[in-house]
């Protein structure tokens, strides 16, 4: 390169034009329609049924049991590998993808969404099992389970085992 | 954010057992395209020279001393920014036998060793977006707002009783 190289550069600078982004100063575009980002849910559709927990592959999305009636879905971005697996096994359609990428935050605490559910409680034992909103989806889907669904699976079970002793002659307490 | 984060920051690539995606994507960062240098970001090769460190992977028990020494290595006040799932969250490794999981284990960690760290930043993505960092590069310079908080949602039911 020469003494005059440097308007070789020009040249192809020039021609390259400006190709550095305005972000954060301009809002644009950045990310492609096929993006995968944030979840979100919607609170009307969850029914605490655990497929997405089943799904997610490094346990973002978890199930607590609170023990006070009350089960949690918890899901932390933090660990969140951005899958949407979640997304394609919902059954209700309760959990939606965002094209949000902007997540980086100084608390820890940040990161995480909850929602809250009620836990159903049996009408013969008392015993708390699966969620009231849960009870709702089955017996809309399946009218004919309204007869035994206030029963925890356990009394269910005992149920049908009774009804068998009656019938093979057993005792029955 | 404090007065001093407002000058150029400074920082040392740390890779504490990641995939080398995160790593990856920090590079594209400093390319013409994103170019984090225009907000004074500078990769440097040695933490004693650095304010802030990239910290990318879960932290496998391999690394954990490493890592202790290169955040005692750089001096104060010090930031730690964790990039990508596997740093804040321990991500896909968060209970493997061979790594602690993540930049909140390390934090405890130091606290009984009494090697403070002032600021803590978390970046999450798998792998980090390049816009991720240069948001978080803005968050860190306060040229943009905080947008995520958390949230917590009650579900509805539609029957009473």
């Amino acid at each position: 390169m020469g003494k005059l190289g440097f308007i070789k550069i020009l040249v192809i600078a020039g021609e390259a034009g400006r190709v550095t982004r305005r972000y954060p100063f301009k809002p644009e575009t950045l990310v492609s329609e096929d993006f995968r980002g944030r979840i979100e849910f919607d609170e009307t559709k969850c029914i605490g049924c655990g497929a997405c927990v089943n799904a997610c592959p490094p346990n973002a999305l978890e199930l607590v049991d609170k023990g006070d009636g009350t089960l949690l879905l918890k899901y932390f971005i933090g660990r969140c590998i951005f899958c949407w697996r979640c997304i394609d096994v919902c059954p209700t359609g309760a959990i939606t993808g965002t094209r949000d990428f902007e997540l980086a935050t100084n608390d820890v605490s940040d990161l995480y969404e909850v929602v809250v559910h009620e836990r159903a409680e049996c009408s013969e034992c008392g015993g708390k099992y699966s969620t009231i909103r849960q009870k709702e989806y089955v017996v809309e889907a399946v009218p004919i389970t309204e007869s035994y669904i206030d029963k925890c699976p356990d009394c269910r079970k005992n149920k049908l085992l009774r009804a068998l002793e009656r019938r093979r002659g057993g005792v029955y307490e | 954010m404090s007065k001093f984060l407002k000058k150029s920051i400074w920082v040392f690539h740390l890779n504490t057992g990641s995939c080398n995606a995160c790593d990856i994507e920090i590079l594209d960062v400093l390319t013409p395209y994103f170019d984090a240098e225009r907000f004074g970001v500078k990769l440097v090769a040695s933490p004693r020279h650095a304010d802030a460190l990239l910290m990318t992977g879960p932290v496998t028990l391999e690394a954990l001393p490493k890592v202790i020494n290169a955040i005692e290595a750089t001096p104060r006040p010090r930031i730690l920014i964790a990039m990508g799932s596997c740093s804040v969250g321990g991500g896909i490794w968060h209970d493997t036998y061979s790594t602690i999981g993540g930049v909140r284990e390390l934090l405890k960690i130091l606290k009984e060793r009494e090697i403070e760290v002032d600021h803590v930043y978390y970046i999450p993505g798998c792998p980090i977006r390049p816009e991720a960092i240069i948001y978080a590069i803005g968050l860190i310079k306060g040229l943009v707002e905080k947008k995520i908080s958390s949230k917590v949602k009650k579900a509805v039911r539609r029957t009473s009783g």
